[in-house]
């Protein structure tokens, strides 16, 4: 069967403004707008957020500590410029990638050495690097329109109606 | 607020909160179906926003007719026949293909955010409340929508042809969300409604500008039908037979 999905987008999503980006999973769209809209809708519908990053996914290199120790080649590397790229790093193996940082660097792999060699001794047990200008990111503006609707629902709990109860009644009524 | 205008206020927000339900269960349809997994659950989000939203404006009914605020809502929307419905024949049409679908909810939202803004300025607190915090979601809406409709009116020959017969069948149905409302002839008068033709001139040039910038041809004026909300297509009844089948069970049941 052909593939026939758009391109997967990794969205990184900000609980409150005093924290840092965490991976949150993965949306299809056919442009970074429409994988901004998709990861609001399947991510951050309930919990708090306060700004959204996507990414495609094909621009992002890393991998856990082992992919990275065989030394993986990366595809679709940078042009040779030095280019900022954002770090990612999952530093407690139960953890979630989570944004730490930024560095400059003429290709992925560079990046990812400098991105290791900034972490210090405790190696990170899964790391991306992805070049900031691929990085699509909410406006702060939208903040409002985006994320806040989600807190505050007028609906009734399916609880409210006694759905259960009702149906019990109804059918025993009926002698079924 | 003056007594006397209480009825109409009460009879102008249960159109609008018509048109909210019935639209928010014909984008429920697409729930399960909808073309890409990602745009089932904003599409079902979309659906949910616009029953909370038809939620709040029968509250403001029933606090209005001084009824009961949890029960009134129910009442009204699981026991009144077809007849007593006051939405516009828009919102009815069976849900179409995606297009379709995509259309008839910007041609919808980008109308009800021209009337939320004038309403969000109302001199009664609660209305003016209620408008902003719906104001709120649909410019989400509205982002979402316009992003499809840039997309797929610019897409491939069939999207594009797709979007422009959707246009077509729907423009002079969403007419209909600008004529004047049931009780709106006298609030306006007292000065606490924003008159809904005044509104529509300004809709209409902001979607023409919109689609027309998509590459989308507004569709010639056609005699308008000029019948109101109390007329209704052959749809509206098969759906309300559906959504009213569980609560008719029992009409006197406690849910």
């Amino acid at each position: 069967m052909s593939d026939t999905q758009w391109p997967r987008y990794e969205v990184f999503q900000q609980e409150t403004p005093d924290r840092p980006h965490r991976h949150a999973g993965s949306v299809h769209a056919p442009d970074a707008e429409i994988a901004l809209l998709n990861g609001r809708d399947v991510f951050v519908r309930r919990p708090e957020c306060s700004s959204l990053w996507v990414a495609p996914a094909s621009a992002i290199f890393g991998g856990t500590a082992e992919e990275l120790a065989a030394g993986a080649p990366p595809t679709g590397d940078v042009s040779g410029e030095t280019v900022e790229f954002l770090v990612f790093a999952k530093v407690d193996p139960r953890g979630t990638l989570t944004h730490v940082g930024q560095v400059q660097a003429a290709s992925k792999r560079r990046a990812v050495e400098e991105a290791v060699h900034a972490c210090g001794p405790q190696t990170p047990f899964v790391l991306w690097v992805v070049p900031a200008a691929l990085v699509t990111r909410s406006e702060p503006g939208e903040a409002a329109p985006l994320f806040s609707p989600a807190l505050d629902r007028p609906y009734r709990d399916q609880a409210f109606y006694h759905i259960q109860t009702a149906l019990r009644r109804l059918r025993q009524e009926s002698g079924g | 607020m003056k007594p006397g205008l209480r009825s109409p206020l009460a009879e102008a927000l249960l159109a609008l909160a018509d048109d909210e339900l019935i639209l928010a269960h014909r984008d429920s349809e697409w729930t399960g179906h909808a073309p890409i997994l990602e745009e089932d659950i904003a599409f079902a989000n979309i659906a949910l926003d616009e029953l909370g939203h038809a939620a709040l404006w029968y509250r403001l009914v029933a606090d209005l007719r001084e009824e009961d605020a949890e029960r009134y809502p129910d009442r009204l929307v699981f026991h009144r026949p077809a007849g007593a419905f006051r939405n516009v024949r828009l919102v009815e049409h069976p849900k179409g293909d995606w297009a379709f679908t995509i259309v008839r909810q910007f041609l919808f939202d980008s109308a009800e955010q021209v009337r939320l803004k004038a309403l969000a300025a109302h001199p009664q607190a609660s209305l003016a409340q209620t408008a902003a915090k719906i104001l709120t979601e649909e410019r989400y809406h509205l982002r979402h929508l316009s992003a499809w409709v840039t997309r797929l009116a610019q897409g491939t020959p069939e999207s594009k042809h797709r979007m422009q017969a959707a246009l077509d069948h729907l423009w002079p149905l969403a007419g209909q969300l600008f004529q004047t409302l049931p009780g709106e002839a006298i609030l306006v008068d007292a000065g606490a409604w924003p008159a809904s033709p005044m509104l529509g001139i300004e809709w209409q040039a902001q979607v023409t500008d919109f689609l027309t910038g998509c590459g989308l041809t507004i569709p010639a004026r056609t005699s308008p039908d000029e019948s109101g909300r109390q007329i209704h297509s052959a749809h509206l009844e098969p759906l309300l037979a559906e959504m009213q089948s569980v609560a008719r069970l029992e009409p006197q049941g406690e849910w």
